[in-house]
């Protein structure tokens, strides 16, 4: 069973209604690595916020392994653009926040077995820390003592820390200067292998999306009054195949201008069956 | 010297500024004393403006000897016993307990405030009635709460709260309602429960703001205060003046005014220091 099922989902804002998504359908497998790309204002925003629960569809369900989870909850990590991290807890006590509230309501810390479990937790913890670059005189910084790419990885490491069944991205790098953000994407291709955690990745630059994706989705409006629809969604081909590189970053750029002139091949390309999407890249682990 | 240097691009050095900021205290000092000479010249039996002996000599007999009212201090009474039954400890004391109880009863509007802004059916329920609420002048609700209460200390702590309380509980639902979405959709995927993201996500990251909220209030606090004891006492700072009024006891009221200036000024200072000390990533304390 697919991880992620989005099945038909619409949804809408104001009145007069506004249609912000319509008829949306993709299954996501476990193990891929989903980029989801489209112009500002299209709603990529939206789908994660349904993703993640904190909003619910208009029209359609989303099913997660078969069950629809609708609020926020742990099988699904999250690390939004800003606000990611917790800024009245350190770095090491945002990292253990995931496990500590999990396993210790507000009337179990004073039990013997929380000093344990929070010994085993700080140095899990600290493992964490270490593996996303950061050293160990960092563990005790407060979040706005970090630069921005650092409070990611940070965010990152929080989201991982409770092995979520997926890892719900929102622009994660968006705000961040080139040469962090490369640092980034191989930080989060390491993790993502390391872990085997589905990704789902919402950004707005193309070039990002095909250097970490093994899969782009595209949104698109083709009617200004109407909400946006899948335009593309495509397996991202090897490192190695430049040519089909260059070629899917073109059908990208058309599929998100809402060009429906983006070419037979292209719509060959898209809504294709979902199964070969877990023979690219993702499935490589 | 360069007037540009003294404009927006001045850089004042230590001294200037320390020197500086003392100059309006001298003036007003010795402008006093030489009004109340010059008064004191003209009329020897002057009472508006005491001199500056006269004010030590009433502010000693407040510091060393009971009130009127109360029984004479005895002749072998060692200082200790002297200052703990002196006037101004009594009064001192009988106002800071009011005062006291006035801010613990602050709390649960804190409390309330957090629900509200956390969840939405509690805003729903409390929000147009605090609103309301926040809008009746508590001090024409005096006569009201003598009627009902009777003229002992209940009315007037019942003042205070009734005054100040709606204030604190629409900041404090204001500042979690700023709180960013991200923050309660990340605790929430991170394993939180609801409550947990009200007391362990929301709550330490306003807590800060919500005491420099109610630092703002202290002034109205001890204006609610001093109308109660004006009005309907038999001790306290307020009670004290108003009755040294009848006698146009200026020596004593001067530096009684002066010393709850001082009073409030040191609370504010140390909940200052407080939240610098409980909150050290809070950088606007």
């Amino acid at each position: 069973m697919a991880l992620i099922t989005v099945d038909h989902v619409g949804i809408g804002y104001g009145f007069p209604r506004r249609q912000v998504l319509e008829n949306i359908q993709l299954t996501i497998e476990q193990g891929e690595f989903v980029c989801v790309l489209g112009q500002t204002g299209c709603g990529k925003s939206t789908l994660l916020r349904l993703l993640l629960g904190a909003e619910q569809p208009a029209t359609g369900r989303i099913l997660i392994d078969g069950v629809e989870h609708p609020r926020p909850d742990s099988t699904r990590g999250y690390v939004p653009q800003r606000y990611s991290l917790f800024p009245d807890k350190t770095v090491l006590a945002n990292i253990m926040f995931g496990p500590e509230v999990t396993e210790f309501g507000l009337f179990k810390r004073v039990s013997p077995s929380f000093f344990r479990r929070r010994r085993e937790l700080r140095a899990q913890a600290l493992g964490y820390l270490r593996r996303i670059g950061l050293h160990d005189s960092d563990a005790h910084k407060y979040p706005d003592q970090l630069s921005g790419g650092m409070q990611q990885r940070v965010a990152v490491a929080q989201a991982l820390m409770t092995s979520p069944r997926m890892l719900l991205m929102d622009e994660a790098f968006s705000a961040l200067d080139a040469g962090t953000r490369r640092d980034m994407q191989t930080l989060i291709q390491d993790l993502w292998r390391a872990t085997g955690t589905t990704v789902l990745f919402v950004t707005h630059n193309t070039e990002e999306a095909l250097r970490i994706g093994t899969r782009v989705v595209v949104l698109a409006k083709n009617h200004p009054d109407r909400g946006s629809r899948v335009a593309l969604d495509a397996v991202v081909p090897e490192r190695s195949r430049a040519a089909d590189l260059v070629k899917l970053a073109g059908d990208v750029e058309c599929a998100s201008a809402g060009d429906d002139a983006a070419g037979p091949s292209s719509r060959g390309r898209a809504r294709r069956p979902q199964v070969s999407s877990v023979s690219g890249r993702g499935a490589a682990r | 010297m360069d007037m540009a240097r003294l404009l927006i691009h001045a850089r004042p050095g230590r001294a200037a500024s320390m020197i500086l900021s003392w100059v309006l205290f001298v003036v007003g000092i010795g402008a006093y004393v030489y009004i109340a000479q010059e008064r004191h010249r003209e009329n020897a039996d002057e009472r508006v403006t005491p001199t500056l002996t006269q004010i030590m000599r009433g502010m000693t007999d407040a510091v060393l000897q009971p009130a009127e009212e109360d029984e004479p201090a005895a002749p072998d009474a060692t200082l200790r016993q002297r200052l703990f039954g002196s006037m101004l400890w009594r009064d001192t004391k009988a106002t800071a307990r009011r005062f006291a109880w006035a801010m613990l009863l602050l709390v649960p509007a804190v409390v309330l405030g957090l629900h509200m802004g956390v969840f939405p059916y509690v805003a729903a329920f409390f929000l147009r009635f605090t609103l309301f609420f926040d809008k009746i002048v508590a001090l024409s609700l005096l006569p009201v709460l003598f009627i009902v209460f009777g003229i002992d200390e209940l009315s007037k702590i019942a003042l205070i709260v009734i005054g100040v309380a709606p204030t604190i509980v629409l900041d404090t639902f204001n500042l979690a309602r700023s709180v960013p979405d991200e923050q309660v959709v990340k605790a929430l995927t991170l394993g939180a429960r609801d409550v947990e993201v009200a007391y362990r996500v929301v709550l330490p990251q306003i807590l800060p703001r919500v005491l420099n909220g109610i630092r703002l209030n202290l002034k109205a606090v001890m204006l609610f205060l001093f109308a109660g004891e004006m009005i309907a006492s038999t001790d306290g700072l307020a009670y004290r003046i108003a009755l040294l009024r009848r006698h146009m006891g200026m020596d004593v009221i001067v530096p009684y005014v002066l010393w709850v200036a001082l009073l409030l000024f040191l609370v504010d200072l140390g909940m200052r220091r407080a939240n610098r000390l409980l909150h050290p990533w809070f950088r606007e304390a």
